[in-house]
């Protein structure tokens, strides 16, 4: 009974850390010398990805303050002199708002509108950082490598959101009441 | 039953209103961290030594294994040219050899010249290696994690060299580790020498695989093929550390390849110069500076 109970606690406590760490180790990758052509360079994106994902399935277990920390690590880890530190941070609440706030759209679609919802708030991230980091800088930054960065990502969805996808419950309704979406299956539009 | 009703519907309004406000206050929240982060900046940069410190042991933990495989790779890629690596390795020796004989015959010639015009040389220069733990490589900057720190005497301003020659300079510098911004990264300006015409120039980086140089005197002067090396000038590098050749002359636009390979860095050598001038840091070298650089 007693093991029982502990399993299940960690379990249960598993759960509801998962997708932290996930995002942490996915934050600290970003620094690793992978050395990869192209894939190195969209490493810093990453994170961007595992926060839509997870505000897919577990909005709940990736609380707001939570990305705070995060983004805000992920731009003193990656940020050289002069770069705004927290927009990422920034980035990260807003992806996670705008998916909450569309899951209608986004839960329990095919994984197409996925994918386009993905592409479509990946591009506002990576406007919003490129933006601030100008502002920030007071340099015109050329744009081009930030736009390689977000076609790597974007490519890499359809590889790693999978992946990512089993870490929730198996259906995608069984979740709790707060985070669960008005979508029915099949159902696309309102 | 109504009046329960209505408590529902007043708590669920209560309650979006609080998650509406909860988003206000994390886009607020970051708004803080931004503009604090542009108003003090040494908050920023202690905090960015402490991210540094507490990630460097995980970043080294990765960096290993990914290392090894990097080596792996690149082992079995050579181990296909075996034979014309050998035979070009062999031609390469028999030419160092000979520039061995010439560089023996010039340092005697040149110690003599030395001692008669009673030159005094500058600080002598050591060396700290450090393994690169990781990359700070995205679209805005071009720099690497070392796994050295303040304990092992490294400081910010110090040149960051390879074997081919200048990497970048120590940005930032926690206990246990630093941030080495490279030539290529946007922020980067060298007072730099062309080798050939001893003219000197600035070398800045754009963020791309090539280096600009720029406030040259002329650019008529310059030659594709020359060599780029550190000048020396602000003291806080070694003079003569080579950086790049000059691969493109165009209209008022010269565009440098740096020597080192930046996409297979595992090591780098951090020189400890003695002086660090402008960029700040207290001087804990001999006593003379070299003419003509005089600290604080």
């Amino acid at each position: 009974m007693r093991a029982d109970g502990l399993l299940a606690m960690l379990d249960r406590w598993g759960r509801w850390a998962l997708p932290g760490a996930v995002l942490l180790f996915f934050v600290l990758l970003t620094l690793a010398p992978l050395r990869a052509p192209y894939l190195s360079g969209a490493l810093p994106l990453l994170p961007a990805l595992v926060v839509f994902q997870f505000s897919l399935a577990t909005p709940e277990r990736l609380p707001g303050p939570l990305l705070l920390t995060m983004g805000i690590l992920l731009d003193l880890l990656l940020g050289g002199p002069g770069a705004p530190v927290g927009v990422s941070a920034l980035g990260f609440v807003l992806i996670r708002a705008a998916v909450v706030n569309n899951r209608r759209y986004l839960v329990g679609v095919p994984f197409l509108f996925q994918w386009f919802g993905f592409c479509l708030l990946a591009l506002g991230f990576v406007i919003l950082v490129w933006f601030f980091t100008a502002l920030w800088t007071w340099t015109a930054i050329d744009p081009v490598p930030a736009l390689m960065q977000y076609a790597v990502v974007i490519s890499i969805y359809p590889l790693l959101a999978p992946l990512l996808a089993r870490v929730r419950a198996r259906d995608p309704l069984n979740v709790p009441d707060e985070s669960r979406g008005t979508a029915r299956p099949g159902e696309t539009t309102s | 039953m109504a009046i329960r009703d209505d408590f529902e519907v007043v708590a669920s309004q209560v309650r979006t209103v609080v998650q509406r406000f909860a988003l206000g206050l994390l886009v607020i929240a970051s708004f803080g961290a931004m503009l604090v982060g542009k108003a003090d900046t040494v908050l920023v940069e202690h905090a960015r030594v402490l991210a540094l410190d507490l990630a460097s042991p995980v970043l080294e933990a990765i960096a290993r294994p990914v290392a090894a495989a990097n080596r792996t790779i690149a082992d079995l890629k050579e181990f296909a040219s075996l034979r014309e690596e050998n035979a070009r390795l062999r031609e390469e020796n028999a030419r160092l050899l000979a520039w061995q004989t010439a560089a023996r015959r010039l340092e005697n010639e040149n110690e003599r010249m030395r001692g008669l015009a009673n030159f005094r040389e500058g600080p002598e220069a050591s060396f700290i290696t450090a393994r690169i733990v990781g990359d700070s490589v995205s679209a805005y900057v071009r720099g690497a994690l070392l796994n050295v720190g303040r304990k092992a005497g490294v400081a910010s301003g110090q040149a960051v060299v390879t074997g081919e020659g200048l990497a970048g300079r120590i940005a930032e510098v926690g206990e246990h580790s630093a941030r080495v911004l490279f030539v290529t990264d946007v922020n980067s300006r060298l007072p730099v020498l062309i080798e050939r015409t001893r003219e000197r120039a600035i070398l800045a980086g754009d963020n791309s695989p090539q280096l600009r140089l720029t406030l040259l005197q002329s650019v008529a002067g310059v030659q594709r093929g020359d060599r780029i090396v550190t000048s020396g000038h602000g003291g806080s590098f070694p003079v003569g550390i080579p950086i790049g050749e000059v691969v493109e002359t165009g209209e008022g636009s010269v565009r440098v390849r740096p020597f080192a390979d930046f996409s297979r860095l595992e090591f780098v050598r951090v020189v400890d110069y003695g002086v660090t001038g402008l960029v700040g840091g207290t001087p804990a070298g001999p006593a003379a500076p070299p003419a003509g650089i005089r600290i604080r």
